[in-house]
């Protein structure tokens, strides 16, 4: 039987996937930006983050529409939810992916510092990490969870340590405080883009299976069979970082 | 869960051939609500009235298995129906007043139980009367006829007539699909005050309603009894696939 609100939680869905695309579109570029010393694309990150934030009230005016109208349960009310949860979250990325883009202005005439300090690699994993949930997010495929909470685990340490050489390079040479600095901010915004999408593969799960992994998540297992890694065998395309991260399948948008 | 008032065992029902619940078994806690689920002609008001043993008037009805309430089985020879029912009051889906006052359609279950004593009557009438939450609107008007009060007090009153025998299970068929929004919020509020007292079993075809007032929630499809379980689990993550797409509306 045909349920008249399934058309709005596919539109709450497509809105969410939206979501997830735009702001991985500008974590990627905040990150080009930061290594290549890309001052214009920075900008447009800044200028971009108005569609992030104009999709983050449309989800959540959706979200409550629904809740009013249709008085969800089970499955329904964990998408909602979650929903509600993962928009937050992919808004707060997209602060910090800003943010990011801020502070490489600030930054870019120091690339001997960015690559002693292997910040690249740091970026390779969080662009890997924000690409593989956005996957899951398409899919729903809570095989690959568990990869991704130990590659946030990986980098929060990696993280930590650049932070720690940035402190012990502070400390020696006063001449790179305001740069340092910069970094530190840096360094801090792109934990939290790997502290937010293991926030949202959470949600995943939550949608899926009703699991709490919040605060479980060393406990988590994932279903049988299965330990590839989520960019290896996606079950749809990954988000194209190339193309217009804001398209949708379904052209209508009320 | 609180210990089990209510216990079936491989309860299984038929009408003439036809088989209405199947080796149903199930835990009905203490002094909790417990809410029936599904759609129409699943058995969950058939289960309801297997409880109090209403059942027994249609001669068609062949049961096989179990009920026990505070362990012992209701369908042995030796039971006496009426103190059972005494025991297990009941409130149907349309109010029922007797064409009489007030005071006597609550006094009328007391009285036939022995009770003749005006004051005492006139205690149980207005205890039972506050406990269905309806004696601030008749008090002024005992001996005015109980058809003349609206669905909804009717309702209530009905509920204190139940209250009145003092009965340890109330079984309740729908008791609130007859009646408009305020009135209902004011029986699920009843519902929730009578569970500190009495064990609730309760039959609702409007999910919102058995999500709001029951702590443990029985799905029935097609005679079984497909999920039991605590509310708050049923109507967040269900285990079985039919209950989920019965409580989200896939159904059929």
């Amino acid at each position: 039987m045909e349920r008249h609100f399934e058309l709005e939680l596919q539109k709450l869905n497509r809105r969410v996937i939206k979501m997830g695309n735009l702001v991985a579109f500008q974590v990627h570029n905040a990150f080009d930006a930061l290594l290549r010393g890309d001052v214009e694309l920075a900008e447009q990150i800044i200028e971009n983050d108005r569609k992030v934030d104009k999709l983050d009230t449309k989800i959540d005016k959706l979200c409550q529409r629904i809740f009013a109208l249709t008085q969800p349960v089970a499955t329904d009310l964990r998408l909602i939810m979650s929903s509600l949860k993962m928009n937050n979250d992919l808004e707060r990325m997209g602060d910090h992916a800003v943010t990011i883009a801020q502070k490489s202005e600030g930054v870019s005439e120091y690339r001997d510092i960015i690559d002693e300090l292997h910040i690249d690699e740091l970026v390779k994993m969080t662009d890997m990490i924000v690409n593989d949930v956005i996957t899951i997010l398409n899919t729903r495929n809570t095989a690959f969870v568990k990869d991704i909470f130990d590659l946030a685990q990986a980098i929060e340490e990696k993280a930590q340590g650049i932070s720690a050489k940035i402190i012990e390079e502070m400390m020696h040479k006063t001449e790179v405080i305001v740069v340092a600095t910069n970094l530190i901010v840096i360094i801090t915004a792109i934990e939290r883009l790997a502290g937010y999408s293991t926030n949202i593969a959470e949600s995943i799960v939550f949608i899926v299976d009703g699991r709490i992994m919040k605060h479980k998540k060393k406990n988590f297992e994932s279903p049988a069979g299965t330990s590839a890694s989520v960019t290896e065998t996606p079950a749809e395309p990954a988000p194209d970082q190339t193309g217009d991260p804001t398209s949708e399948a379904t052209p209508s948008e009320g | 869960m609180k210990e089990a008032k209510i216990v079936t065992r491989d309860l299984t029902l038929h009408y003439g051939l036809k088989m209405a619940l199947n080796s149903i078994n199930l835990h009905i806690p203490e002094k909790e609500v417990t809410a029936f689920i599904g759609p129409s002609g699943c058995g969950k008001s058939t289960f309801l009235r297997c409880l109090n043993r209403m059942n027994d008037l249609i001669p068609s009805v062949h049961i096989k298995g179990e009920i026990l309430i505070d362990g012992l089985d209701i369908y042995q020879k030796k039971i006496d129906v009426v103190n059972l029912r005494k025991k297990i009051g009941m409130v149907f889906q349309k109010s029922n007043p007797f064409a009489k006052s007030i005071f006597e359609n609550v006094a009328y279950g007391p009285k036939i139980n022995g009770i003749s004593d005006k004051k005492k009557l006139t205690e149980i009438v207005e205890s039972s009367l506050k406990n269905a939450a309806i004696w601030d609107e008749v008090k002024d008007r005992m001996h005015d006829s109980a058809l003349g009060l609206s669905g909804g007090q009717q309702q209530r009153l009905c509920i204190a007539r139940t209250l009145a025998v003092e009965p340890e299970i109330i079984l309740m068929d729908e008791p609130a699909s007859a009646l408009d929004p305020i009135s209902t919020g004011k029986i699920e509020e009843l519902i929730f005050e009578l569970k500190k007292k009495y064990t609730i079993v309760i039959v609702t075809h409007n999910m919102q309603q058995a999500a709001r007032v029951s702590d443990h929630t029985a799905f029935f499809y097609l005679g079984e009894l497909i999920e039991f379980g605590k509310t708050r689990k049923i109507f967040t993550a269900p285990d079985i696939k039919q209950t989920e797409e019965y409580i989200t509306g896939r159904f059929g």
